[in-house]
Order: C-alpha cells, then sequence, then structure tokens
C-alpha cells in the first residue's frame, strides 16, 4: 500500500489527513481487518491465576480436535523464551510458574477460529496455585516472597537535590492514589505472521515501534533479525500499550510451525490481558513552604506497581521521580520512587508515562499548600513557578522556554462559563438526576511538566529515507521510515515537512516496515520531533544533492526547477538523526541532564457536583499548552483534546478493578471510558515558544495534556465540595463520603 | 461456544411446543444478552428457539384503560410509542436511560423482563458463583462487590437485576402474561422475579418451557406525575448503581397517592412498600421523605464495597419525591 497524496500544505498548515477520509467512512483497513488466502488462526491459551505453579501441560486432547493444525508450548520456543522491552525477565510461553492471571500458557492453530478455541480449552494445565503478592510497600521492602531471582524491585531511583533534611514554617502532607488505568484503544491487538519457504517469517502487526519488536522476536525465534520482516498495519490506538509484545512472537511460532499464514486477533477481554495497563501508584508527599507559599522542600515517597513482568518500569519509575515535584523551581528535593514487581497484571507504558501519577500527588499538594497560606490556587503556583533557566532537580539546567505563569495566566483569566440549564450540562447528565438543585460548582487547577523523547542517556535516533524523482512530468518526494503512524497523524507531519524542505506537492509516505533502519517508538511525544528532525535531514541532504547538480545552493527551489533539474534522475538519501544525549541518573543522587526537552500545559477545570448523589458533571475545560511549533495546528488541538479526555477518565470513572491480582472489569461494559456526554467543550491556548535545540522550535505535544486535566478536575471537585478526595478515580461515595 | 440446534417460530404454539420438547433449550429475543452469555459459555443452551417472528409487536390501549404490549416489542419503539409517553411517561424514561441506542433497537420486553445480572463473578466461567454453578460458592461476597445489592440479598448472592425498565413496570404494578404448552397464566410483576435465597440460579417465578407473551400494564392515574431517575458512573451508557421510580399525588400538603420502586439495589426491582406506607397519608415534606425513605431502607445489608449504595438510595428516593412535589405544584 502506498499513500499518494497531493494536498497542498507544508509546515504550519491545516494539512489534511492522508487517512482521515478513509477512518472517517469506515474504509481503512486496520490490523484486524488483514487476511490471506489458506490462513489459519491462532489463539492463546491463558492462566487464570495471579500466581501458581505449572505442574503439568497436556496438549494430547487438543491436538485431537478435527482442524487444528498446531498446538505450542513454551517447549516449542524456538530460541530464547524469554524478552521484555528493558529488560528481558518474560517468558514467551509460561514454563513452570505464571505471575499474573493472563499470562500466556499455550498456542493454538486451526483452521478456523472457533475450532481454535474449543482445541484451547482441551489443553490440561496442572496448576498449584501460590497466594498472589498484591500489596506494592511490601514488595518495595522485601516484606513479600521475591517474584523474579533479584528480588521484588525493578527499580528505585532516589533523588537528592539541594540541602537534605531542611525545616519550613508550613508544612503540608498527604497520600495519595492512583488507581489502574487502561489505554482503551479501540482496535485491539491484532497480526498476521506469513513464513516464507527460507524459514523466515513476515509479520504485519499494530505495533509502536517496529525495531524494538524484531529485536525481541528474533531472539524469541533464534533467527538473525533480517530473518524477521515486520511491516506495520493498520493501528487503531495505542497510547503505550502496544510497546511491549503481545502475540508477536506467537503468531510468528505458529507460522513457522504449520508453514501457513497465522492470523490472531485479540476480542477487548483478552485485550485487556493482553497488554500492559498505567501504573497504579501510592504516594506520601511533604511540602515545606515559607508563610507567603514559597515552597522550601519537597519529600516524597512514590510506590508504582509494575505487575509481573518489568516492561517499562524503570523508565516510568525514573520519570515519576525526576518530574515528581512537577514545574517548580524547589531548593531542596527528597525523592524516593519504586517500581516493584506483584502478581497485578503487568504495567508499563501509558500516555504521560509516570508523570501523571506524581501529578496527581503534586498539583494536590499545591492546593493544600494554597489553602495552608491563605492563597489562590494560582497565586500559590505562579509564586513557585519555573522558567527556563530553572534547575530541575536532577541538576539539569531547562534550556528552552519554560512558560509556565504564562500558561497558568491564560487559562485562569478565561471567563467562567454560565451555569447551564440543560439536562446534559448537569450532573448525571441525562439520566435526570437533578435539575439543579443540590448542585455546586467548583473550579480547579493543574500544571504539567513532561520530558519529551527517551532519556536516561538511551541512545534516541530516527531513520529517514527520502527519494526524489520525476514522475510523470511531477515532482514526486517519497519518504520511508519506520516510525509507526498509531493515529496520531504522523504521516501528515511527515507530508508537510517533505513540502515544505522540499518544495514538492506530492509526497507518498511509503509502508513502515524493518527495511529501513530504527526510528524508536511511536511515545513519549517523540516521533514529530525526532523522526520529524530525521526528516529534515534527509530533505538536506536531498536539496544538497540537487544543488550540486545546479551548481549553485542560493536558489530558491520550486517545483519547475526540480523537474528540470532532474529528469530522469534519482535522488535517495538516507539519514540516521539523533537528538542531543541524555546521560544516565547518578544512582544515589539522581543528578544528571537526563532528560532532552521538557513540555508544559495547564487545565482549567470547571465541573458542577451533585453533592447528594456525588455525581459530577465536568463543565468546561480550559488548557494551555506550549508546543514550541504547531507543525499542523489542528493535529495539535486534537491531541490537547483527546489528552485531555483521557485525564478525566483517570479523574472520575477509569479503574480496572482488581481483586487479588484479578482483573474484574475486562470489558468496556465494566470498564468505564468517557463518552461525548461526559467531555465538555473545551477552550485551548495554543504557545508557541521555540526551543532552540529542537527542529523547528517543536515540543511533544500527545502527553502533556493528558498529565495536568485529571489534577485540574479532582482540584475542582474538591472546590466544590470541600472534600480532601486523595484518590482517582473520584466516584459517588468518596464525594458522599459514604464509603 | 457450544454448538446448539436453531429453531425458528412463526407463532406462539410452534414456539412452546419447541421448547417443551427440548429441556436445555432457550428462547432468542433481540439476542443482546443471550449472545454474549453464550460466548462467554455462561449459558450453553442446546436449542436456540428464535421468537423474533412472532406475532407479538403490539402496544394496544385496553378497554379499561390500561395498555397491553407485546412481549417482542423492541425496547426503543416502545420508549418512543405515544400510548407509554402520555401515560406512562416514567416506563419510557427508565428505558431511555438504558443500555444504548443501538441495543435497545434490538432488545425486546420479554428479554428485558430476563436479562441477567450484571455480576463481574457471574461473567468470569473462573469464578466461583452460585448462580452460574449452584453450589460453588460466592466470589463476590468477599470480593468486588460495589455494584451489588443491599435488599434481599442471602449468604448465597448479593447480584443485583440490572433492568431499568424493570423498576418502572414494578412501580407501575404490571402483570406478565406467560404461556406455555400448559396454557396461560399471569404473575404479578412483583413476584415475577424471585430473590436468591438458597437457590440464587432461580431469578423469575417463569418455568423453564414458558413463554412471556405480553406485559400489561393497568391504568394508573397517578402515573401522570411520575419520575425515574438513574445514578451511574457515567452520563449515560452505563448501568445503574441506584435508580428510583416513582409516582405521587398530593392533595392539599397530603401525600393521597403514592407509589415507589428501586433498582440497583435487589435480585429484583424493588417495590419500596414501607416507604410507601409511611408516606400514605403523611405530610409532603423532606421530613416524611427521609422517613420513608430510611423506613425502606432499615433492612439493607451492606458489605463494605457497597455500603454506599444505603445512603445513595436514601437520598434518591428524596430527591425524586422532592422533585415530583414541586412538579406536581406547577402542574
Ligand atoms: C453493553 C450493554 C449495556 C446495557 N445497559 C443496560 C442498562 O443500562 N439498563 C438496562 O436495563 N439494560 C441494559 N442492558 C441490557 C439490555 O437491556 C438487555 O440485554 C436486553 O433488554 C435484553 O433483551 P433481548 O431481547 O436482547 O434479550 P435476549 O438476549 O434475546 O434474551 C435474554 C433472555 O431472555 C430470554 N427471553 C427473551 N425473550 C423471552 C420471552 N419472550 N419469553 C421468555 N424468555 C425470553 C432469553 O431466553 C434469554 O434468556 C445492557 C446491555 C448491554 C449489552
Ligand atoms: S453475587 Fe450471585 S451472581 Fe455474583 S458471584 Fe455471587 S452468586 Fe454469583
Amino acid at each position: 500500500m502506498t499513500t499518494t497524496v497531493a494536498t497542498q500544505g507544508g509546515i504550519g498548515t491545516n494539512a489534511q489527513r492522508p487517512d482521515g477520509a478513509l477512518k472517517a467512512r469506515g474504509e481503512f483497513a486496520y490490523s484486524s481487518d488483514l487476511w490471506h488466502e489458506d490462513m489459519v488462526w491462532g489463539v492463546t491459551l491463558r492462566s487464570p491465576h495471579p500466581y501458581a505453579r505449572i505442574t503439568s501441560i497436556d496438549i494430547t486432547e487438543a491436538l485431537r480436535v478435527p482442524g487444528v493444525q498446531a498446538v505450542l508450548t513454551h517447549e516449542d520456543v524456538p530460541g530464547t523464551n524469554i524478552y521484555g522491552l528493558e529488560h528481558p525477565d518474560q517468558p514467551v510461553l509460561a514454563e513452570d510458574v505464571v505471575r499474573y492471571q493472563g499470562e500466556p500458557v499455550a498456542l493454538v492453530a486451526a483452521d478456523h477460529p472457533e475450532t481454535a478455541r474449543r482445541a484451547m480449552k482441551r489443553i490440561e494445565v496442572a496448576y498449584e496455585v501460590l497466594p498472589p503478592v498484591v500489596n506494592t510497600e511490601d514488595a518495595a521492602h522485601g516484606r513479600a516472597e521475591p517474584l523474579h531471582p533479584n528480588g521484588n524491585v525493578v527499580r528505585h531511583v532516589k533523588v537528592r537535590h539541594g540541602p537534605q533534611d531542611v525545616r519550613a514554617d508550613v508544612v503540608v502532607t498527604g497520600e495519595y492514589e492512583v488507581g489502574m488505568q487502561d489505554q482503551a484503544f479501540l482496535g485491539p491487538e491484532s497480526g498476521l505472521a506469513v513464513p516464507a519457504d527460507d524459514g523466515s517469517v513476515d509479520l504485519y502487526i499494530a505495533t509502536q515501534w517496529l525495531h524494538a519488536d524484531q529485536r525481541q522476536i528474533a531472539v524469541a525465534l533464534g533467527l538473525p533479525p533480517e530473518k524477521v520482516r515486520l511491516t506495520l498495519s493498520g493501528v487503531g490506538g495505542a497510547f503505550g500499550g502496544r510497546e511491549d509484545l503481545s502475540m508477536q512472537v506467537h503468531a510468528c511460532m505458529l507460522a513457522l510451525r504449520t508453514g501457513k499464514p497465522v492470523k490472531m486477533v485479540y476480542n477487548r477481554e483478552e485485550s485487556f490481558y493482553g497488554h500492559v495497563h498505567r501504573h497504579p501508584a501510592r504516594m506520601y508527599y511533604e511540602h515545606g513552604a515559607t508563610r507567603n507559599g514559597k515552597i522550601v522542600y519537597v519529600k516524597a515517597r512514590i510506590y508504582l506497581d509494575g505487575g509481573a513482568y518489568a516492561s517499562s518500569t524503570g523508565a516510568v519509575v525514573a520519570n515519576a521521580a525526576t518530574l515528581g515535584v512537577g514545574p517548580y523551581d524547589v531548593p531542596s528535593v527528597t525523592v524516593d520512587c519504586w517500581g516493584v514487581y506483584t502478581n497485578n497484571p503487568p504495567c508499563g507504558a501509558m500516555r504521560g508515562f509516570g508523570a501523571v501519577q506524581a501529578a496527581f500527588a503534586y498539583e494536590s499538594q499545591m492546593d493544600r499548600l494554597a489553602d495552608a497560606v491563605g492563597l489562590d490556587p494560582v497565586e500559590v503556583r505562579i509564586r513557585n513557578a519555573m522558567s527556563e533557566g530553572a534547575v530541575m532537580p536532577t541538576g539539569q539546567v531547562v534550556d528552552s522556554p519554560a512558560p509556565v505563569v504564562e500558561l497558568l495566566t491564560l487559562v485562569r483569566d478565561k471567563p467562567l462559563p454560565a451555569k447551564g440549564n440543560d439536562l446534559t450540562d448537569m450532573p448525571g447528565g441525562v439520566s435526570n438526576t437533578t435539575h439543579g438543585e443540590g448542585v455546586v460548582r467548583g473550579v480547579g487547577y493543574g500544571v504539567s511538566i513532561k520530558n519529551v523523547g527517551f532519556s536516561d542517556s538511551f541512545d534516541d535516533y530516527s531513520t529517514v529515507r527520502v527519494r526524489l524523482s520525476v514522475i510523470g512530468g511531477q515532482a514526486v518526494a517519497s519518504v520511508h521510515t519506520a516510525a509507526v503512524e498509531v493515529g496520531q497523524g504522523l504521516v501528515t507531519v511527515l507530508q508537510q515537512i517533505t513540502r515544505t524542505e522540499l518544495g514538492v506537492d506530492v509526497v507518498t509516505i511509503e509502508p513502515m516496515d524493518t527495511s529501513i533502519g530504527d526510528a524508536g517508538s511511536t511515545s513519549a511525544s517523540r516521533q514529530t520531533y525526532v523522526t520529524g528532525g530525521a526528516l529534515r535531514a534527509a530533505c538536506a541532504a536531498v536539496r544538497a544533492a540537487l544543488f550540486e547538480r545546479i551548481g549553485h545552493t542560493d536558489l530558491p527551489l520550486d517545483h519547475d526547477k526540480i523537474v528540470e533539474v532532474l529528469g530522469t534522475d534519482v535522488i535517495d538519501e538516507v539519514v540516521e538523526w539523533r537528538h542531543r544525549p541524555t546521560y544516565r541518573l547518578d544512582p544515589e543522587t539522581g543528578q544528571g541532564n537526563a532528560h532532552v526537552q521538557y513540555a508544559f500545559a495547564a487545565h482549567r477545570a470547571v465541573v458542577d457536583v451533585d453533592v447528594e448523589l456525588g455525581l459530577v458533571k465536568v463543565v468546561e475545560l480550559v488548557c494551555a499548552q506550549d508546543v514550541g511549533k504547531a507543525i499542523n495546528p489542528e493535529a495539535v488541538l486534537g491531541q490537547i483534546q483527546g489528552g485531555t479526555a483521557q485525564g478525566l477518565g483517570l479523574a472520575v470513572m477509569e479503574e480496572i478493578q482488581l481483586a487479588d491480582g484479578k482483573i474484574r472489569n475486562p470489558s468496556f461494559t465494566d470498564y468505564l471510558i468517557p463518552t461525548v456526554l461526559d467531555m465538555p467543550p473545551m477552550v485551548i491556548d495554543v504557545l508557541e515558544r521555540p526551543d532552540p535545540h529542537a527542529p523547528y522550535g517543536l515540543r511533544g505535544v500527545g502527553e502533556p495534556p493528558t498529565i495536568s486535566s485529571t489534577p485540574a478536575i479532582v482540584a475542582a471537585i474538591r472546590a466544590a465540595t470541600g472534600m480532601a478526595l486523595t484518590r482517582v478515580p473520584v466516584r459517588p461515595e468518596h464525594i458522599t463520603e459514604t464509603s | 461456544m457450544k454448538s446448539f440446534a436453531y429453531v425458528s417460530a412463526r407463532d406462539v404454539p410452534t414456539a412452546v411446543s419447541a421448547i417443551a420438547g427440548s429441556p436445555n433449550a432457550k428462547f432468542l429475543g433481540g439476542g443482546t444478552n443471550l449472545v454474549d452469555l453464550m460466548r462467554g459459555n455462561i449459558e450453553q443452551p442446546d436449542t436456540i428457539v428464535d421468537i423474533t417472528r412472532l406475532p407479538l409487536t403490539g402496544v394496544d390501549l385496553l378497554p379499561d384503560g390500561g395498555v397491553r404490549i407485546g412481549a417482542l416489542v423492541r425496547n426503543s419503539h416502545l420508549a418512543a410509542h405515544p400510548l407509554i409517553r402520555s401515560r406512562y411517561p416514567v416506563l419510557s424514561q427508565a428505558i431511555l436511560l438504558g443500555a444504548s441506542a443501538q441495543l435497545r433497537n434490538m432488545a425486546t420486553v420479554g428479554g428485558n423482563l430476563l436479562q441477567r445480572t450484571r455480576c463481574l463473578y457471574f461473567y468470569d466461567t473462573a469464578a466461583a458463583c452460585n448462580k452460574r454453578a449452584p453450589g460453588s460458592g460466592c466470589d463476590a461476597i468477599g470480593g468486588f462487590n460495589r455494584n451489588h445489592a443491599i435488599l434481599g440479598v442471602s449468604d448465597n448472592c448479593l447480584a443485583t437485576h440490572p433492568s431499568d425498565m424493570c423498576v418502572a413496570l414494578a412501580m407501575l404494578d404490571a402483570t406478565v402474561e406467560v404461556e406455555s404448552t400448559r396454557g396461560v397464566r399471569r404473575i404479578p410483576m412483583n413476584e415475577f422475579h424471585v430473590l436468591p435465597g438458597d437457590t440464587p440460579h432461580v431469578e423469575t417465578s417463569l418455568a423453564a418451557d414458558e413463554l412471556v407473551t405480553a406485559v400489561e400494564l393497568p391504568s394508573v392515574a397517578v402515573a401522570a406525575n411520575s419520575r425515574y431517575r438513574k445514578v451511574r458512573d457515567r452520563a449515560s451508557y452505563a448501568f445503574a448503581l441506584v435508580s428510583v421510580a416513582a409516582a405521587l399525588e398530593v392533595t392539599g400538603t397530603t401525600v393521597t397517592q403514592v407509589r415507589l420502586a428501586l433498582g440497583g439495589v435487589s435480585a429484583k426491582p424493588w417495590r419500596a412498600t414501607k416507604a410507601e406506607e409511611v408516606l400514605l397519608g403523611a405530610p409532603a415534606t423532606e421530613e416524611s421523605f427521609r422517613q420513608a425513605a430510611a423506613a425502606e431502607l432499615a433492612a439493607a445489608t451492606a458489605r463494605p464495597g457497597n455500603e454506599f449504595k444505603i445512603g445513595l438510595a436514601e437520598r434518591t428516593i428524596v430527591a425524586v419525591l422532592r422533585e415530583l412535589v414541586t412538579k406536581g405544584d406547577a402542574a
């Protein structure tokens, strides 16, 4: 599939998405639509227990089911039966122990999915069930049975900044909790593996990072990476939940064993078991300040539940720790953050990546501080807000704009919305719960900081190839990269940058696959920055090659000129591009230039609360965010709205309910995500303060709005009710204090 | 999903004899609940008798002023029907607050009556559940039971009946007409669903071979001043934590007629007779409303996870009654 679009539009315009109309019409091919002649269907047998020893696996009966092509267990894993995004600790198929409910144990391929499911039920697995470890703090402090050889601490990051053990006139403390949130992407995991005659395999898959998948699959299959080729298939949302492997190795194993293309598709329930979630958190905070509300110190202990396997817990911990005091100047910081193993579902990347949990705590603390010193919540934030040149708790100097004060002022100064009188404006909405009686309004604020790109000395780069040729008298640029489009609009941004850099209208985005070098993950708000940077550099190389042919370099490039100079030639440049290096955090003090860029957003939330019934209507959300440069202004608004909605979900309804390590609500009937009736209209200000170190001055956009909307909404509910509300999601019984 | 035989019935006698002949058969209405349960292997019928072609789709005015509703009337059609909207607004509201437009377009009256609980353990075949597997235990009791019942529970089951429509039907004293090869029976709504006791797998007084053919609503003048309120975690498309269907007539300052039923709190739509007793003849004041609500919920038993429902139910009752007084005055 090659997308060719002749829309006008370089950077800074609202260029049309090449996939937009297809998606709106329902014609876009998602990975679940993949089809291959002669394909068979794969299914996964999963552990019903959060923690158990496997004493035997008997596949005899399953193999007898007519139509079954293969039944595989850990014994059939051709390479190393262990993988992991940052740290290999997870078996492809469980051997003698299962560590979470839903852990894959066996695979079946059959000529019909129903046949495969029936055969799967005939696999006999004998378990010796063990009591699960579910308490994060016990796990962190050696009070629980070790689930992995090196104990239960995946990572402990300490941040020690400024003088320690200082005192202050005003002290506010708090304990906060964040429930487990799901990415809830709409397109469940799906993929198709096609075996080749030479023992290699092609995998078509919805993922966030083709090369990280390739590396892990190759090890598990015992193949050299070039024998595992990946091509991106249509992705129905990701939000971090596709950064780890789900079925990738499984589908390839079944394909290589059966010699047939194998398709796997999870249903919604299986999807809840098939990907990592946002780390639940328990956080203890103490802020010391002067009577004027200037912060003197912050001490925090943060516990993140990483669940059964490491996934990206290490990096999430580093984020929560280094961003743990928020976008404020704090002269003395003492933060300890633990990410631990338990028998809960594995947790890893989700939009906001560690910053979300910490922000709920530090912003709640800022409101407590405002109360304690008798200041307005915005005023106390402004008095402490960081700005360019500030020193982070890691010692890193913020060397690009940090317009925190401006963002706060913008959201504060928007006129407040009038009281609604339509039923849909009321708490409970069309449920008829109130017509305004017992309804109290509250206003709250939140501001966030997020690192953009990979941190902590990770070699963060992207590879892009640009080919310029003339086809039918028309100059055409084609862009090839392994950076994946997950719905955020990368394909549009790549077209826009190419148009601006090369002056051609027609830009083809080639299929995203592993036949080109690594582009890194579509996560950490990084692709426009890193792959955008690589593309700009690749375009510069193409331009240089063109100029060389012309013989001078000071001409503006236009279409006709390119056609004239190029003739039947093709210019083809591949560039690998990296941003400034980052450095490792010192393990004892957490000091180091660990992040490459910071991004900021602020929210104001206005809520109406039915205090009798505990129902909340978020009436309006105002957001201001600095994006450095809006490459596509409408796409920026889309990110801000979507991120804000996800933050709203965490604030008032989204939570994976766990009981003894088991997910109790693995469906969209029981795991609630906001609908259009829950999400209010937004007023958005986009600032463009260029970062001199970034391509076009841009800043990553996707994550900051998710981070600050949750605390703003909860602050507004507190303002309306006077309740402490230290846990998200806030439920009716918390507001009415009946639980 | 288990394999099953499929039979399509064109008339009631065929439907009831089809089911009489096969002990483990199920009627298929809109399928919005049954098919989900079959997919999850919670229901495993041998035979499906498709009744969607039965001529039970009328909504008709009866000579005594009541209304007869065919069992195959779709939920959306019923909610929009002028007879229902004008005479029983509470029923129309209750239906419209349930599920989603797409589901209501498929769901039938009979299926809505017989829809099964949303207890999360009932849906998880690996969990102990007396309703799904009698005698296996009840994982909800010591587990996640925030959505569970507080009235009429037993030590064997805490499940709720999830229907909104049924709460309004209970408040309106509807009658369910059922038919089998043995003939026709009429079951008062309040006796249709049964409390769990020692047999939580028995949910209704309907025999396995009986077909719901119709629901009849008596003429209820007070229903003109009626209201359904549903408290839930999200503004649309979520089951009730607590709901209240109420109708009220106040003469002077005295309550002269009252009907009250609760949803989300019991294995059946809960007719709040104790509260009705307290209210009838009492002054229509906030004070009486509170007393009535407290009287009804005095018998409530909760677990730590669903304790909040007691207070929530009380406040919701008071809020609805308060609103009906104001509304009644205005009318
Ligand atoms: C996501 C979701 C959200 C929902 N939210 C709500 C909500 O908020 N409020 C609410 O009230 N409901 C809700 N529902 C439930 C919905 O109302 C029911 O699924 C629907 O009413 C069932 O009707 P049906 O015709 O599809 O029944 P079916 O699925 O066809 O049948 C259900 C049961 O009734 C039996 N049956 C059907 N018709 C007859 C008959 N005439 N005689 C005897 N037995 C019969 C069947 O054998 C089966 O056991 C929701 C459902 C879903 C899937
Ligand atoms: S409450 Fe009832 S339905 Fe739920 S697990 Fe217990 S017995 Fe089963």
